[in-house]
């Protein structure tokens, strides 16, 4: 019943709540990224990480520093995290927190497909795999030679089974361009997600689809605008957009025709969410699009904290920490190209 | 080093005579255009030099262009974008030749790149998210071989250069210091040879007309005295006197006798 969590929610989830709003305090402020930004050198940028929560992965590195470590380490703090959260969950929360890393997972297999298919060594791709997306098999996703097996071999017992039986037939397993591959798979997660969230119902189902609509709806303009010039054509465009968002079914009938930024300006201005992203840009400009959208997702997602007793604190949180590694990968590199005058483009300031 | 500028061990003669001084001639004439070589040579070599100093310049900039449109796409596609790029990939699509030019004698090498893959207008790298900053990284990224790849060309060719104009210099002065030194010295060598067989001639001569001389001076005076002892002997013979006494005779005769008046 909506609205009558506080009764029940804490029985099982309250703990991991808890957990989860103290991680989201130790989030990093305005005043820390401005010390990071003042940085001179990597040594500093790593001094200055070790009075946050990021202290006791970085001590032990020596030095000299490189902007990968940085990164490595952090996304490390992040899967301990999450490992923790796991592990103490229950059903339903443990099928939702699992439901946020299919992401990676499908980037992870189509990463070690690809590298299969171009005969390279397994061990090097599965080092280069995120580590979120991890599962038990994947190492023997390389045997496979050909998709068809794959699938029967492998894919068959791993929870991305249902994306690959729904939207690909065994035909097209084989001949279609892995990037097509990718997104449709991603699509297929996006609506089963969307779905389990309506079932569990209440404030999670509320947040969480207004999260994931803006989700599908930032996918379908990039996949628009990347597939501008290419031999991408309109009805496989048309394929890849989700079944869900504030841009179905309309938007995307105007989006599958469109042919350049202007014309997808002047779709996205319908909908008054998004004219405000666009009117950041000016004409013509599609370089800051990125940023503009990271900014409109950080600040829905600060939102879902405002409430309680639901799940979407959960995916707020891990996109949240996603959203400071990127940010520290490039306050990193920044200071180590020594390009500080560009830093400020496009560090997101969480709060 | 004196030491050095000997002379060859030739036989002096008016022929090797002949074949040394179209040595020396020859040798004059390389020497002339070595020279000439080396200077255009050296001429080409500050070009390059000049050329390479900004071509450096440029490139660190543009590598840092690069690099930073890489960082761009890392954040916007994720920190993965590059496995993924680098597990797509089948074969290099730029490619490098090579081929030879000749600059004043010289060959230097010279590479140029060729564009052997079609571009890849199927590239769908980063649909989802990023793909425009991956295509404006790639786009940075052969703007950075373009430069790499003349960079290589000059440097390798200054190494060339650099390598033949200290051999071309060293032939130089190999020539003035050392073989034409030689030449002149055999050839002054074999002038004085032949200048004391001539003068060893001519005192032979000297010699032999001296002594030749000296045998008809001798024959006249052996002929001198047969024919005064002939006279000796007739007069012997009509007096009927000793040879001896004739000889007195001819002697006192020869004198003047105080008691002769007339």
């Amino acid at each position: 019943m909506y609205g009558f969590e506080a009764m029940t929610f804490n029985i099982h989830g309250g703990y991991l709540e808890a957990i989860v709003r103290g991680h989201r305090a130790g989030l990093l402020t305005t005043a820390d990224y401005n010390n990071l930004c003042q940085c001179e050198s990597l040594d500093d940028i790593k001094m200055h990480l070790s009075a946050t929560e990021y202290g006791p992965y970085l001590q032990n590195e020596p030095s000299p520093l490189h902007t990968t470590t940085i990164v490595e380490k952090c996304t490390l703090k992040l899967v301990d995290d999450y490992k923790h959260m796991l592990c103490q969950a229950t059903e339903p929360l443990s099928t939702f927190l699992e439901y946020i890393t299919y992401g990676h997972m499908i980037d992870n297999v189509v990463l070690i497909v690809t590298g299969t298919l171009h005969e390279r060594d397994v061990q090097e791709l599965l080092e280069k795999c995120h580590p979120l997306g991890m599962f038990d098999s994947i190492a023997t996703l390389a045997v496979a030679q050909n998709m068809r097996e794959l699938y029967r071999l492998v894919l068959v017992d791993t929870p991305l089974a249902p994306y690959f039986s729904e939207c690909i037939t065994s035909e097209d397993l084989d001949d279609m361009n892995i990037e097509i591959m990718r997104n449709t798979l991603y699509k297929a997660y996006l609506e089963d997600f969307y779905r389990f969230c309506e079932k569990l119902g209440g404030a999670t189902a509320e947040i969480m689809s207004d999260l994931l609509a803006f989700e599908a709806d930032r996918r379908a303009v990039n996949i628009t605008i990347n597939s501008i010039g290419t031999e991408l054509t309109r009805d496989d465009r048309r394929k890849l957009y989700s079944n869900f968002g504030l841009l179905y079914p309309y938007g995307h009938e105007e989006l599958a025709v469109c042919e350049d930024i202007d014309q997808v300006r002047a779709v996205m201005e319908k909908y008054p969410p998004y004219q405000s992203i666009f009117a950041k840009l000016s004409y013509g400009e599609s370089q800051m699009l990125d940023k503009a959208f990271y900014e409109e997702e950080v600040k829905r997602l600060c939102l879902a904290f405002e409430q309680q007793f639901h799940y979407a604190v959960f995916f707020a949180y891990m996109r949240l920490r996603e959203q400071e590694i990127r940010n520290l990968m490039w306050i990193s590199e920044c200071v180590a190209q020594n390009q500080k005058s560009r830093v400020h483009d496009s560090v997101v300031f969480i709060f | 080093m004196s030491g050095q500028t000997q002379r060859l061990n030739v036989v002096p003669t008016v022929t090797m005579l002949g074949v040394v001084k179209a040595r020396l001639v020859g040798a004059t004439r390389g020497h002339a255009l070595l020279k000439k070589k080396s200077d255009a040579l050296t001429v080409q070599f500050r070009q390059i030099l000049k050329k390479i100093v900004s071509t450096k310049e440029s490139m660190g900039d543009i590598m840092k262009t690069s690099s930073f449109a890489l960082t761009e796409a890392k954040y916007v596609a994720g920190d993965n974008i590059k496995h993924v790029v680098l597990e797509n990939v089948r074969e290099a699509s730029l490619k490098v030749r090579s081929r030879q030019e000749n600059v004043a004698g010289v060959k230097l090498p010279k590479f140029e790149y060729t564009n052997d893959g079609e571009v890849n207008k199927n590239d769908l790298t980063g649909l989802a998210r990023g793909g425009q900053q991956v295509q404006q990284c790639r786009a940075a990224y052969i703007k950075a071989i373009e430069v790499l790849v003349e960079l290589a060309s000059l440097q390798t060719s200054f190494l060339t250069l650099d390598e033949a104009i200290k051999t071309t210099n060293r032939r130089v002065n190999a020539l003035e210091n050392v073989v034409k030194p030689r030449l002149e010295n055999t050839i002054s060598y074999i002038k004085g040879e032949l200048d004391e067989l001539e003068r060893e001639d001519f005192f032979r001569l000297k010699k032999i007309q001296g002594y030749k001389k000296r045998e008809i001076e001798k024959q006249m005076q052996s002929a001198k005295m047969f024919a005064e002892e002939q006279v000796a002997e007739k007069l012997a013979l009509q007096r009927g006197i000793s040879l001896n006494n004739a000889q007195n005779m001819l002697s006192a005769a020869a004198q003047k006798d105080e008691d002769i008046i007339f």
